[in-house]
């Protein structure tokens, strides 16, 4: 009753495809990662639209969020949406590229939302900035820290260890 | 070093509970009486608190009894694990993720090292893929023992006979699992390909023998508190889970199958061996307190008929590849991957970002209670005090998973 | 007249002075003191982490600790004597750990249960975590293990009994060493016959 799995009608490539269609101006790299899981990248700026719009879509809806990481690539920071469709019983990883100096990107609390604390444990340990974010604070760690220590950047310092 | 005996700065949890009692009463809810300017009291369920398994900590806004909004304070636990993960071997961590949902270590440790196999290209051997299954599940069995078993411990402070049952037949199952892997909690058995020992002798019937018990042992349990009036009062109708909070906030495990919603990923996103295995998905309708529990009983009866069936079916063969196939230090190719199991309390996942060097570059974990505490505010809401206990039980919270 | 006035310091009754030593009086009230507090500890539930559930497989039925005597565990450190810190410490949790230490009133104890606890354990190299509980409060018995077997835990708390006999009210003053204790001199042997 209510809230039902499907077994997936679509194969994965006719999702890949479904997606790269329409979605073709903002979506880039979209592939199949097996068994049951669509990569894709994103710009920046059209995250919200593409989030909401993923998550009305009418065959592959996308919505229920999993998790979003945050990913130091050095060059750049990545924050990595994976969400999971109900209808088709598949997964989609959507990878947002974030400059590292100005590191912002919208929230997607209000499309999704678990992104809740997921994304201020991302702020917490990357120093992504959620525009939009309710209540942007320290999730895990004491609420005086210094630096975001999963950064590779990072250095350990005396002022984080006052009892140490 | 600061005076220990003052009150303490308020930070910043309770400083966010307390703007929310102004903005209600700038709104104009605040108190209803003559003289008080509003009615609500912000108290801390501190990190060390007996009922909260483990370091959570609950800044609670209080009117009277009732709960006007809850703050989880998270992160007492939090011991870098994503950050240590860089600096050890693929194989160096392993003993380390067996600590992050430390009653359940097998499967914690089986979803790291699916998620590595699957991103060297690694096979792991068939036999070592039953056994893994049986040791996945006599985990459940004693994770959702320890489960139950503090949720009625909370209840009753240490009142109930439950919890001594359930304590004392977890320790038929740790002796098992200690047999095998030599470690009562912390087991360090999975290996890449397969697993570190093969069953010892004279192991499988004892496993037999305990598997024909448990049954009977699980209906003692039942028959413990299923009839009492005051267990059925403080569960029946209270933390009801709906169905848009399971799409919203991602609830998955017992949490979401007892509100009726069939999601189990040993069923629908099926891994090793489990296609080949006979078993239903416990699910209830109701979506309270009452509900997870009964579907915590029921999922132990389905892992004993899961176990007979991989004792039956275990064919023989090595356990492991070998370390020319499955080397000590491994080096995945660069890629990302994501794997997820059905731990105990929901979808465990596992995202590794590799760099082609023995060290991953980054780990991810998607941690089951962390997705579903998220949610604990909107349920405890409007309830009572005391509920705070039944609800949180209910839920089944490891902090070592929230934390990491 | 004057000799019959009693000299008091003749007289021969307790004098405060004759307790700034150990005698048979101050023995006698440590041996029962300290068999009471030893054997009926009231242990803190300082479980933090996975040493936590070995702490409470130990209060259960196969591992009894009531059979010592400490199945009281009391969650809050008004009413307890011993902490048992079983877990990792990290950086947010340490204020937290120094103010229930200091709500505990003495004579107390603490035992540091588990790798976390005594030196950062596998954590050790982490950004938030304290290597070792010893950092924060003063230990008395370290238990090894990750996590220590119930019966190591065992042992661990009776090695603290015998800690907590060694308690005294009165202690020995000690004596004040030797400044610049020369060696002795050799003395020559004594002849037969010559003046001493």
């Amino acid at each position: 009753m209510g809230l039902e799995i499907g077994t997936n009608p679509m194969d994965m490539d006719a999702i890949a495809a479904r997606l790269a269609a329409d979605f073709a101006a903002e979506l880039t790299g979209v592939r199949v990662q097996e068994p049951d899981t669509v990569v894709a990248r994103c710009e920046r700026a059209a995250l919200k639209d593409v989030a909401r719009r993923l998550k009305a879509h009418a065959e592959i809806g996308y919505e229920t969020l999993n998790f979003v990481a945050g990913v130091d690539k050095v060059r750049h920071l990545e924050s990595v949406y994976h969400v999971y469709s109900w209808k088709t019983n598949t997964y989609l990883e959507l990878h947002v590229e974030v400059p590292t100096a100005k590191a912002e990107v919208d929230t997607v609390c209000d499309v999704w939302p678990g992104a809740d604390w997921h994304e201020r444990e991302a702020w917490d340990m990357f120093g992504i900035r959620y525009l939009g974010h309710p209540d942007l604070r320290r999730i895990l760690l004491k609420d005086d820290f210094v630096g975001h220590p999963l950064r590779k950047d990072y250095v350990d310092s005396a002022e984080n260890h006052p009892y140490a | 070093m600061p005076n220990q005996f003052a009150t303490p700065e308020p930070d910043e949890a309770v400083k966010l509970a307390l703007r929310r009692i102004e903005e209600s009463t700038a709104r104009g809810e605040g108190s209803d009486v003559e003289g008080l300017a509003f009615n609500e009291v912000v108290v801390n369920m501190g990190p060390q608190h007996p009922s909260t398994h483990g370091v959570l900590r609950l800044v609670v806004t209080l009117d009277g009894e009732l709960v006007k909004d809850v703050i989880p304070v998270i992160g007492y636990l939090h011991r870098c694990k994503e950050k240590i993960a860089e600096k050890r071997t693929y194989f160096q961590y392993i003993p380390i993720v067996d600590r992050t949902e430390y009653v359940a270590g097998m499967n914690c440790e089986w979803g790291y090292v699916m998620t590595v196999e699957k991103l060297a290209g690694i096979e792991p051997t068939r036999r070592a893929e039953f056994i893994r299954v049986i040791m996945a599940e006599l985990n459940r069995i004693a994770s959702h023992q320890v489960a139950v078993g503090t949720f009625t411990a909370d209840m009753a402070p240490l009142g109930t006979a439950m919890v001594f049952y359930m304590f004392r037949d977890r320790e038929y199952i740790l002796d098992l699992l200690e047999e095998v892997s030599g470690a009562r909690m912390m087991f360090n058995y999975f290996r890449f390909g397969g697993l570190r020992y093969d069953l010892p002798d004279g192991w499988v019937e004892k496993c037999r023998d305990l598997m024909k018990r448990l049954p009977k042992l699980i209906d003692e349990y039942e028959a413990l508190v299923q009839d009492n009036a005051i267990f059925l009062q403080r569960c029946v109708g209270k933390g009801v889970i709906t169905q848009q909070d399971i799409v919203d906030y991602g609830i998955t495990g017992p949490n979401a199958r007892a509100s009726g919603v069939a999601r189990d990923l040993r069923r629908t996103r099926p891994y090793s061996v489990y296609p080949e295995l006979d078993f239903e998905v416990s699910t209830q309708t109701h979506g309270d307190v009452f509900d997870r529990y009964q579907v915590r009983m029921q999922e132990m009866r389905e892992s004993v008929k899961i176990v007979e069936q991989c004792l039956d079916m275990l064919p023989k063969g090595p356990v492991q590849l070998g370390f020319l196939r499955a080397p000590y230090v491994i080096t995945p190719p660069p890629g990302e991957c994501y794997t997820s199991q059905e731990n105990p309390r929901g979808e465990y996942g596992t995202y590794i970002v590799s760099d082609g060097s023995r060290y991953p570059y980054r780990l991810k974990f998607r941690d089951p209670c962390f997705c579903n505490l998220q949610l604990f505010p909107k349920l405890l809401r409007g309830n009572k005090i005391a509920d705070a206990v039944a609800i949180s039980g209910s839920i089944d919270m490891v902090l070592g998973g929230i934390d990491r | 007249m004057t000799d019959m006035v009693p000299n008091r310091s003749k007289m021969r009754y307790p004098k405060l002075e004759h307790f700034q030593e150990p005698n048979v009086i101050t023995t006698t009230a440590d041996f029962i003191f300290s068999w009471g507090r030893s054997h009926s500890v009231f242990p803190f539930t300082y479980g933090l982490a996975c040493c936590a559930i070995e702490m409470l497989s130990s209060g259960f039925a196969r591992f009894d600790i009531a059979r010592y005597g400490m199945e009281v565990f009391r969650p809050t450190p008004r009413q307890c004597d011993l902490m048992i810190v079983a877990g990792t410490v990290n950086e947010k949790m340490a204020p937290v750990l120094k103010r229930l230490y200091d709500q505990m009133s003495e004579p107390k104890w603490v035992i540091a249960m588990g790798a976390c606890a005594i030196s950062g354990g596998p954590f050790y190299d982490g950004y938030n975590v304290v290597n070792g509980v010893d950092k924060i409060v003063p230990v008395d018995v370290y238990i090894p293990g990750c996590p220590p077997r119930p019966e190591a835990l065992f042992q661990g708390l009776l090695e603290l009994q015998i800690k907590i006999q060694q308690h005294k009210f009165v202690a020995e003053t000690p004596k004040p060493a030797a400044q610049n204790p020369k060696p002795a001199a050799v003395t020559p042997a004594p002849v037969a016959g010559a003046e001493a």
